[in-house]
């Protein structure tokens, strides 16, 4: 019975307060939701059954962490706008004597209320969902799927689990807060102004530096693999710094411009600077969010959606031809036996080989400090430099040219930029002087090389006997582990894809052949493009795939912030705006001065999400190296798209979102 | 010359939902002169802060007209009364309306902001009006952190600092001990003075007591007036007792 009371009491609470809990309950509905889908795509039999689901799943399960760890931050966050209203009715109760514990039993149930309904709305949606998101998934892996209708239990679990925990969570934060403050507080909760942060000049600095370090990380990176390891770092600096200046920034620009009496007691600007300071920190943590919600969707979009339209690119580089032989020999009694087999068999098919491409050539890895190579395992991994050392004729053959060397002279050609020496020394072997530092070689060969995340030095070598030269200095220094010799042969063909896999097969077996009838011939590593399109389709498939969903989230947080601000600040304002008509302020200036307080604020995270993207570009573009990908204008192009589209948007939600600020505060 | 001329307003609330009427004013009718200074008096709910809204034009008569300085209000424009208000009414309101987010000179600048004066001007006209109204040392600070009469001294000086002709106060000292209502009544007598038209509404006695004439309201009438004549303030003070002892009286027989 009195139990009840309380339950009725939350139900009566809710209802009165809907315009604030009714979004709070869509987005919880809503990230369940997204929760089960992702989840149940983790746990979907039928696609680990797909050829590279199981790549998808691996990525997919990093994607529920991201949510999960999402999902209460942000529940967290939209919960805070709920209970500054709920305050004032629950120090109104308090001080006509309900006690801290009755209005923790309000709190349970609206909890409770809240938890089920978006776990009951959440999982309905989710399972009738999670089927149409199979089929995306099926299409972008390229196969058929049957239409049966599965629910996958562990999903389940997994999300009322998790759920259960976020709002346990929330519920013991509103506990806190109720808790610790006193009646007269909770009452007035809505009434006192914001204090602004001490120190703020140190924080600001403190901000600026921090960006400033992020931007600078980002542009200054070299290598693929760091540029990985330093992305995360990256992004959570930008993050704090972020947070830090829109809070100060806020704070410091309100005080600026009700310094400057001229600009602040005009009309348009008086009411909108004034609530702007009164509210400036809780504006800079939303503006803030904001900003980075809409970083981190213009990131996403822009790479996944690079990833996936450049997969082609990015598997032609890493294949720059659709069948390739790699021998681990230079000797001409095997690499002639691999060339003629394949010959063979595609005349055999009546087809002729296209594109052909072949070379010797020695890859050694080692360790480049200035212009010295070191042939040896340093431990030193920032300075790992891949070298690639052909014979002059071969780079006469491919490049069409006809130069000479003498024995101690070398022509390079790097993708380091700031290799400015004269000399090249290989330590402990030779120094050797460099002819010539050309800006051009094959490009499919430094593509293929490129893929590797590591700086690479090509060079060309007099002769034959010093590339032997070479390889038994490095035989020396590695030993075991040293590297053999690779002949690459490599051809395109004019036929269907199941005749090529056809003829790839009949060459993988001759070659097979040839080595069991002989046990000193050398290991052949054997391509196909279309073998390896499926998996390469699959993992770019899945990786946008995530980027959408997550993006779906993130967007549909950052909405949701701009609404509960322009709600919350609505209902803070409507009073404000009624006064303000009966001392003599026209309708039409109320507008005017809603119009002013957008153009100072609202579009700051817009444009600072537009900076922090262009700062993020170079640090993209190494990431997408590492999958072979190295097409910078698809890389901008796609990205300017994404801003301008996101733009668009944004603007739309800014236009929608006022409107129902306008209805509350003119009371419509 | 006639200010203000009511004649037979009448008010009735209808409540939200449209089920209760209140009949706040039933037949109120009286005319204020240039430069008077016009007291209202009447027991809690008798329909003062009805009659004033209404007066300013913050809310319509259900019948009636209200005429400013010649002109119906009933034929000004929604958007030039704003305007119209902004310049020639200044109202103190019994419940401050001050807003949060406006420290105390911010508030008192708003009327002033609204209709486009310069900063220089407005800190001109605010340093006197502050200084008699004792709350020179408060203007920085924000309506949630002064006491409530000193909110309502805030609320007079934002009603007087735009020099308007017609004054309307509810209350205005309601929240006061009597040295700080001393004070502020002086303001309103030197206003008063300076040619300004002051109607106020108050249950102080003392404070009617000031005023060239006190208006009783009652039932949503105008019940009965006294004029001061030539009576200092000690003898109005006793004729408003009178009064209000009579009101009470009758009103017991009425009752009955
Ligand atoms: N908005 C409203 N809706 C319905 N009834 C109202 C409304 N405002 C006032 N009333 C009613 O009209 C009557 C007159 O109210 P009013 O506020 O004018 O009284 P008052 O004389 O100012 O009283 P007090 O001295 O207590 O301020 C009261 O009975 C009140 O309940
Ligand atoms: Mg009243």
């Amino acid at each position: 019975m009195n139990s009840m009371f309380y339950a009725h009491l939350a139900v009566q609470g809710m209802r009165k307060n809907g315009k604030i809990y009714l979004p709070y309950i869509l987005t919880s509905v809503g990230i369940v939701m997204m929760y089960y889908i992702v989840s149940y795509l983790t746990y979907s039999k039928s696609l680990y059954n797909m050829t590279g689901g199981r790549d998808m799943q691996m990525i997919l399960s990093w994607g529920t962490g991201v949510i999960a760890v999402f999902s209460f931050i942000f529940l967290l966050y939209t919960n805070s706008f709920v209970m500054r209203r709920r305050k004032k009715e629950f120090g109104l109760y308090n001080i006509l004597g309900m006690g801290k514990k009755n209005i923790a039993s309000i709190l349970i149930w609206e909890t409770l209320i809240t938890f089920s309904s978006s776990i009951i709305a959440g999982l309905g949606l989710g399972i009738l969902l999670s089927k149409l998101s199979e089929l995306c998934t099926a299409k972008m892996l390229g196969e058929n799927i049957s239409l049966g209708f599965t629910i996958e239990k562990q999903a389940i679990i997994n999300s009322i689990l998790l759920f259960g925990a976020v709002f346990l969570l929330i519920l013991l934060n509103s506990l806190r807060q109720i808790h610790t403050s006193k009646p007269i507080e909770l009452l007035h909760s809505d009434k006192s102004g914001e204090k602004p942060p001490k120190a703020k000049w140190f924080l600001a600095f403190i901000g600026l530096i921090i960006l400033g370090i992020a931007y600078y990380i980002s542009c200054t990176i070299r290598d693929p693999m760091s540029a990985l390891l330093m992305f995360f770092v990256a992004v959570i600096m930008v993050i704090v710094a972020t947070y830090i200046l829109f809070t100060v920034g806020s704070v410091t620009l309100c005080k600026m411009l009700q310094k400057n009496k001229r600009y602040y007691y005009k009309t348009e600007h008086f009411v909108s600077i004034s609530s702007m300071s009164y509210r400036m920190k809780r504006n800079g943590a939303s503006l803030a969010s904001i900003c980075i919600l809409s970083t981190m969707v213009l990131v996403m979009i822009s790479s996944t959606l690079c990833l996936y339209i450049g997969k082609e690119d990015s598997i032609h580089n890493r294949y720059p031809r659709e069948i390739a032989m790699e021998t681990y020999s230079i000797d001409e009694q095997y690499t002639n036996a691999v060339k003629g087999v394949s010959e063979k068999i595609v005349e055999n098919h009546n087809l002729n080989i296209d594109n052909l491409l072949y070379y010797n050539c020695l890859p050694v890895a080692g360790t480049l400090g200035g212009s010295i190579m070191k042939i040896e395992n340093t431990g030193d991994y920032s300075k790992l430099t891949q070298l690639y050392v052909f014979t002059i004729d071969e780079y006469n053959r491919l490049m069409n040219k006809n130069e000479t060397l003498e024995n101690d002279e070398i022509i390079m050609y790097t993708n380091k930029s700031d290799y400015m020496y004269h000399e090249f020394t290989i330590d402990g072997f030779q120094s050797l002087k460099i002819k010539e530092q050309v800006d051009e070689f094959n490009k499919d060969i430094v593509n293929d090389s490129s893929a590797l995340s590591v700086p690479v030095v090509f060079i060309f070598v007099s002769d034959v006997e010093q590339l032997n030269k070479i390889y038994d200095f490095q035989l020396k220094q590695y030993g075991d582990n040293a590297s053999l010799f690779k002949n690459y042969y490599g051809f395109n063909l004019n036929c269907e894809d199941n005749e090529e896999t056809a003829i790839f097969d009949e060459i993988r077996y001759e070659i097979s052949n040839l080595q069991s009838k002989d046990e000193n011939f050398p290991s052949v590593k054997t391509d196909s493009v279309i073998y390896n399109r499926e998996s390469f389709y699959s993992m770019f498939g899945g990786i946008f795939f995530l980027g959408i969903l997550l993006s779906v989230v993130f967007i549909f947080a950052a909405v949701l912030i701009m609404y509960y601000k322009q709600i919350t600040e609505g209902y803070e304002d409507a009073d404000k705006f009624e006064i303000m008509q009966k001392v003599g302020m026209t309708k039409q200036e109320i507008k005017k001065s809603i119009n002013s307080q957008v153009l100072t604020v609202f579009f700051a995270p817009l444009i600072t999400a537009g900076i922090h993207t262009g700062f993020a570009f170079p640090i993209l573009l190494k990431l997408l190296r590492l999958f072979g990908l190295c097409n910078t204008s698809l890389l901008i192009g796609i990205t300017a798209g994404s801003f301008a589209v996101f733009a668009i948007f944004y603007v739309l939600v800014y236009k929608i979102t006022s409107i129902s600020y306008y209805k509350i505060v003119s009371k419509q | 010359m006639t200010i203000l001329e009511v004649q037979c307003v009448e008010k009735i609330y209808t409540t939200r939902f449209g089920g209760n009427h209140v009949q706040a004013l039933s037949n109120v009718s009286f005319t204020v002169e240039h430069g008077e200074y016009v007291a209202i008096m009447g027991e809690s709910g008798s329909g003062k802060t009805t009659l004033l809204n209404i007066l300013a034009a913050l809310d319509k008569p259900t019948k009636g007209d209200i005429i400013l300085e010649g002109k119906p209000l009933s034929t000004i424009k929604e958007k030039e009364m704003t305007s119209f208000r902004r310049d020639n009414l200044g109202f103190v309101f019994q419940d401050f309306n001050l807003l949060d987010t406006f420290s105390l000179k911010d508030n008192i600048f708003l009327p002033l902001v609204l209709s486009g004066k310069k900063a220089q001007t407005m800190e001109r006209r605010l340093q006197p009006i502050a200084e008699k109204l004792g709350i020179k040392q408060l203007l920085n600070k924000y309506p949630y952190e002064v006491s409530g009469g000193q909110k309502q001294r805030a609320a007079v000086a934002r009603a007087l600092i735009t020099n308007p002709k017609l004054i309307l106060a509810d209350e205005p000292t309601g929240a006061l001990d009597s040295r700080s209502s001393d004070s502020l009544l002086k303001v309103f007598n030197d206003i008063n003075q300076e040619g300004q038209t002051i109607i106020m509404v108050t249950h102080s006695t003392k404070a009617a007591s000031h005023a060239g004439r006190v208006l009783f309201i009652k039932d949503g009438e105008v019940f009965h007036q006294i004029y001061r004549g030539n009576s200092s303030n000690d003898e109005m003070y006793q004729k408003i007792s009178d009064t209000l002892t009579l009101l009470l009286t009758t009103g017991g027989d009425r009752n009955e």
